[in-house]
């Protein structure tokens, strides 16, 4: 995400923070809560517990914020905290992430999300990749799912990956692959895949 | 680079750009690479439709007082309410927090969205002092603990019930400890009748506290209500428009048979014609 215009950025916030400044800090949790937040969820699919580990990631980054000394970005920095918390969250219930697919679909809670350029069946055909997706990536390998994760939903570079996961480059890769052809065939086992079905966001193909 | 680290690059466009020329120039005589980054990139539009849910998050750290017991986390739409226009406030939360501190852990923080009430009583969601005390990168000023408050989303309809209950008990024990409170000024103002003027304050302050419990409570029905409003709209303008989906329905089912039936008539006007010509 980018920070909005002629606002601090993450290094004066941090900085500012480290000085005991409260509000400094309190601007980078609103400006980072969501991101976190959202990793947490993907990665061990319960809302509630989520949150707990979004609440937990800033509150150990406010207490560790003297040992960060900006080697890395502070994204990177609190994904990781993030990454271990989950880690340690899956560890100890002793389970895989369960992903919470929907039973059936709230009509009323669609049309509350539905855009004006999208159908009803636009959106119970997004609902239902959504789910499958969902489902799929919670029986993926931890590694392979992190380095999915970071770089669809959060943009990381192969190299800022290979840094939080502490493996070479090339390893990312190996990952991203592999979770992605286990996705492949998974989604299109389960029927949701349509080729063809393009959508404005990826670039297209020059080929 | 092997094959599989090249398509990644690709996939990703982040390859160099010699890489890339050269991946492109073999991707028009492969046609395996081109179909496994077909299916790829269609994976990357369905991995797009997982989205997190929506979720009031409005986490913030707040520094707790010393020494206290605990810090609780508090859901901050309970406390909405306590928006006030009383400049004095600030003042008398100030007050609050000595004689609180002193018996039963009480604090008001006024922070730039609200007060915060936190207290020593729950031992559930608190966080151990200890923890927090342990690692202070706080380097100017006093000893401070650190607590992050959380927002839950007000407009979950479901969870409005449940948190309305949590609310009447965090409601009574607010009352509970205010009595306490009360109570204790009141012993201590008549061991010191130097004290008299403070207990005054103070029993000016409890009254002004009480005020707003019944306030917020208030509030909070008046939200609910609020709430439920709204759903029922919701309920209703879908109803309208589901109704009016059905209608545009039944409207091109019957052009449809108007025009057969029609059809119909014609074909057997037809036969009838030829058949007496014959």
């Amino acid at each position: 995400m980018s920070p909005v215009a002629k606002a601090s950025t993450d290094e004066e916030l941090v900085a500012r923070s480290r000085t005991g400044d409260l509000d400094s800090f309190n601007q980078l949790v609103l400006r980072w809560e969501r991101p976190i937040y959202a990793l947490a969820y993907r990665t061990i699919g319960r809302e509630e517990e989520a949150r707990d580990v979004c609440q937990e990631t800033f509150l150990r980054a406010y207490r560790a914020l003297g040992g960060f000394k900006g080697e890395a970005k502070f994204s990177s920095w609190i994904y990781r905290i993030t990454l271990n918390l989950c880690r340690d969250w899956i560890r100890r219930e002793r389970r895989q992430p369960i992903a919470q697919a929907p039973e059936g679909v709230d009509l009323l809670e669609l049309a509350s999300e539905s855009t004006p350029s999208e159908s009803i069946e636009d959106l119970v055909a997004r609902k239902e990749i959504s789910a499958a997706v969902a489902r799929v990536m919670a029986d993926l390998p931890e590694e392979q799912r992190t380095a999915i994760l970071l770089k669809e939903y959060h943009g990381l570079t192969f190299q800022e990956i290979a840094d939080l996961q502490d493996c070479p480059l090339s390893t990312v890769k190996t990952r991203l692959y592999q979770g992605l052809s286990v996705l492949r065939r998974q989604l299109e086992r389960s029927g949701v895949a349509k080729p063809g079905f393009a959508s404005p966001a990826v670039r297209k193909s020059h080929v | 680079m092997c094959e599989q680290d090249v398509l990644i690059g690709y996939l990703y466009d982040d390859l160099a750009d010699a890489d890339r020329v050269a991946f492109e120039a073999h991707l028009r005589g492969c046609a395996a690479c081109h179909e496994e980054l077909k299916a790829l990139r269609s994976v990357r539009v369905d991995l797009r439709a997982w989205t997190a849910p929506e979720t009031d998050l409005d986490f913030r750290v707040v520094r707790g007082p010393s020494q206290t017991g605990h810090v609780l986390r508090v859901p901050v739409p309970t406390w909405r309410a306590w928006y006030t226009p009383a400049a004095g406030l600030a003042a008398a939360a100030v007050l609050v927090l000595a004689a609180a501190s002193a018996v039963a852990h009480v604090e008001l923080h006024r922070g730039p969205d609200g007060l915060t009430v936190r207290t020593g009583w729950s031992a559930v969601t608190a966080p151990p002092a200890e923890t927090v005390s342990a690692a202070r990168p706080v380097s100017a000023g006093g000893p401070a603990t650190v607590d992050l408050s959380r927002r839950t989303p007000a407009a979950s309809d479901v969870r409005l019930a449940s948190s309305s209950a949590v609310d009447a008990a965090f409601l009574k024990e607010l009352e509970r400890r205010l009595s306490a409170l009360e109570s204790s000024s009141r012993d201590s103002g008549m061991r010191n009748a130097s004290t008299l003027s403070a207990r005054a304050a103070d029993a000016e302050i409890i009254r002004r506290v009480r005020e707003l419990v019944s306030e917020s409570e208030g509030r909070q029905k008046g939200e609910l209500a609020f709430r439920i409003a709204q759903v029922l709209r919701d309920v209703d303008a879908q109803r309208v428009a589901d109704l009016s989906r059905i209608q545009q329905g039944l409207g091109r089912i019957d052009a449809t048979v108007t025009a057969e039936a029609a059809s119909h008539r014609d074909l057997t006007n037809y036969i009838l014609t030829s058949a007496r010509q014959k």
